[in-house]
């Protein structure tokens, strides 16, 4: 009996915080596919405290149709299973609303496959390849979403300026090929420079957690190449080609892309790429965005980054979903109201989800150069 | 002709600290009969030691290359004495030490990222810039690493023909049993080998930490100069050298000549090639495991 009476005890015991956890909210639940470990930490360390400030506000502010938001975040570390077992965590254990994140494609594409199984919205931040949002006959994945521009327009600007602006005739890439991102963008890039008259004399590739690209290196500097694409996301992987093509005596003009805008890649190789272009989304260095940037060094010692700007697009576009799903706080009514985003204002510009591919309508993208280390705006093109 | 001139030096280069590691291997395996997986965290953490020895305590080159030494050894002795060697005393089979190993290697690697982050960190320019011999490009650092690792292995060679302890380890490497019958302490030889293999991950610590970047995954590269060992006959020290030469030479021509994108695929295609042909790899002995029975 005494027994039974302690099992009882613990039982409750056990039980408490949870019961006591369902009872106090009925918050609405985001789920957050975050980066907060490994060697991409950066990615979702400013993003996390700009989410939180925003769901802060918003909750001071009396919530969304009387109801708190609450964020449930899980590091992924960047890795592509953790991020398929998170997201799955999300849906069937914290039973969340909608998801935000993944920041890259390759985990993107098989979290939107679990979305559209469980009926529950994700709105992926800066993962860019095609396929994210549409399947490979084109058809839009109904639960997937994102707020970023997609690849083949950083690929056609890249190569665009690359021929018109700078007057490249002979282009040379290193792929990461185990990386749909990147394999993306070299394949816009070179079907687009070679529709301008260029020509591609060295294709090389590499995989993942590769540290050696001097063998790569040597054939650019062979093939006679006056640009170098370096369509990568990962800062280790360009740091370590700039640096070893400085060893090898490479001097060319890099093109990289929107993965590139970290400061930790400027901290590592700045000097080697020095003048390198790179296609964004958004730069930091926009004067709009300068009074948000200086609060939140103040308040968090950490500087923003273009992964918190996206962050915060995808929280307002959830946001403005919600409210429009009123009292009906389902996956469908979301995912309903997220197609119907007309010119409603995000964190970044205005925005405006195309209904038959579920990516953002008309985004720019902004040419970059690195010049004494800093990002520098230098033209933006407009989609046509 | 220079561009294979250009990849062969590359590939010398990099198979030259494919050595520092696989030599590491080599002895550990050739004595007690199981891979060191924990090497991968020896060569993590000497890595850190050093970086951090420059850049929070500012201390000059040569001390930051000791730390990371201390580093390398003090844990190599760690593992032994509380992975391995409560194993051996007790008869374990060597797949536990080679499980224990592992086991070690991932909770330190997992420590180490826990601890300091996953974000690279970039040594402060040492030896950069490169000679320019008849066009082709040779890296000042890639010229000290090879150096380095010539110098260690010849200093390792010295250590094992010229000296008594040597004459143990060899002894234990014929035969562990009858070696420490005829009064070879196992235990002194035991701390012995591991300090040795505690140096040469400290120094390729430094080395790769310098080459690359420091950061927790930086020891995957382990994997390669395990391979290395294989290729050129595991247990032999020659035979490590040989094949981390190689495997470092086949890597780099595979990438200019064939496809960097399938180099993987062709050059360990080709390594299973020649395992085809030398089962016991290129310099390996062919004789009885040791430890069985």
């Amino acid at each position: 009996m005494r027994r039974l009476v302690s099992a009882a005890l613990m039982l409750l015991l056990v039980l408490c915080p949870a019961l006591a956890g369902c009872s106090a909210s009925n918050a609405i639940k985001i789920g957050v596919l975050s980066i907060s470990s490994g060697p991409d930490a950066y990615v979702g360390q400013a993003s996390e405290l700009a989410l939180q400030d925003r769901v802060a506000e918003v909750n001071a502010a009396g919530g969304i149709n009387g109801r708190k938001l609450e964020l449930v975040i899980y590091d992924t570390r960047g890795e592509v299973t953790e991020a398929v077992s998170a997201a799955r965590r999300l849906i069937e254990q914290d039973k969340v609303t909608a998801i935000i994140g993944p920041s890259w494609s390759g985990a993107a594409i098989p979290v939107a496959a679990i979305a559209d199984a469980a009926q529950v919205p994700v709105v992926a931040t800066t993962a860019s390849n095609v396929l994210v949002t549409v399947d490979e006959n084109g058809a839009v994945r109904p639960y997937m979403f994102r707020v970023c521009f997609i690849d083949p327009y950083q690929g056609y600007a890249l190569a665009d300026f690359a021929a018109r602006e700078l007057g490249k005739k002979q282009a040379a890439f290193i792929t990461d090929i185990s990386s749909p991102y990147s394999v993306g963008i070299q394949q816009y890039f070179g079907a687009q420079f070679t529709a301008l008259g260029g020509q591609i004399v060295a294709e090389e590739g590499y995989q993942a957690n590769e540290t050696e690209f001097r063998p790569q290196l040597t054939k650019v500097a062979a093939s006679g190449a006056d640009v170098l694409l370096v369509p990568s996301a990962t800062y280790r992987d360009i740091a370590l080609v700039a640096k070893q093509a400085t060893g090898l005596g490479l001097q060319i003009q890099y093109l990289g892309v929107d993965g590139w805008m970290a400061d930790e890649l400027l901290a590592m190789s700045g000097p080697e790429l020095e003048g390198a272009y790179l296609a964004s989304g958004v730069s930091t260095e926009a004067p709009e965005f300068q009074a948000y940037n200086a609060a939140f060094l103040a308040k968090h010692n950490v500087k923003a980054s273009v992964y918190a700007y996206y962050s915060l697009d995808a929280l307002m576009a959830l946001e403005y979903a919600i409210r429009q799903a009123g009292a009906e706080v389902s996956g469908p009514a979301i995912r309903a109201a997220l197609e119907g985003i007309r010119d409603v204002p995000v964190f970044t510009s205005s925005l405006t989800i195309e209904p038959d591919t579920h990516n953002p309508h008309n985004k720019p993208v902004v040419i970059l150069q690195i010049q004494n280390s800093q990002w520098v705006n230098v033209k933006t093109y407009e989609p046509r | 002709m220079t561009i294979i001139l250009q990849q062969l030096v590359s590939g010398l280069s990099i198979g030259a600290v494919y050595a520092l590691l696989a030599v590491g291997y080599a002895l550990v395996y050739s004595i007690y009969g199981f891979t060191n997986w924990s090497f991968d965290a020896l060569l993590v953490s000497a890595a850190f030691g050093a970086y951090y020895a420059l850049s929070l305590f500012k201390l000059p080159l040569w001390a930051a290359v000791l730390a990371a030494l201390a580093l390398g050894i003090g844990l190599a002795l760690m593992l032994e004495l509380f992975a391995y060697r409560p194993l051996r005393r007790r008869g374990a089979p060597r797949v536990l030490m080679l499980i224990s190993a592992m086991g070690a290697n991932l909770a330190l690697i997992n420590l180490i990222n826990l601890a300091f982050g996953g974000a690279l960190r970039a040594f402060p320019p040492f030896l950069s810039g490169s000679w320019q011999v008849a066009g082709i490009a040779i890296g000042r650092l890639d010229a000290l690493a090879a150096l380095l690792a010539l110098l260690l292995l010849a200093g390792l060679r010295w250590l094992l023909y010229h000296t008594r302890a040597g004459l143990g380890i060899r002894a234990s490497t014929m035969d562990f049993t009858t070696a420490s019958l005829m009064g070879v302490d196992n235990n002194a030889l035991a701390l012995l080998v591991f300090g040795i293999s505690g140096v040469l991950a400290g120094v390729s610590g430094v080395v790769y930490g310098m080459k690359y970047a420091v950061y927790p995954y930086l020891g995957l590269v382990t994997l390669k100069a395990m391979i290395a060992a294989v290729i050129g006959g595991l247990g032999s020290l020659e035979g490590a050298l040989l094949g981390s030469l190689l495997l470092g030479v086949l890597e780099t021509f595979v990438s200019a000549f064939i496809s960097s994108t399938y180099r993987d695929l062709f050059s360990f295609a080709a390594l299973v090639l020649i395992l085809l042909i030398f089962p016991n790899g290129l310099l390996g002995a062919r004789r009885p495991p040791i430890l069985e029975g």
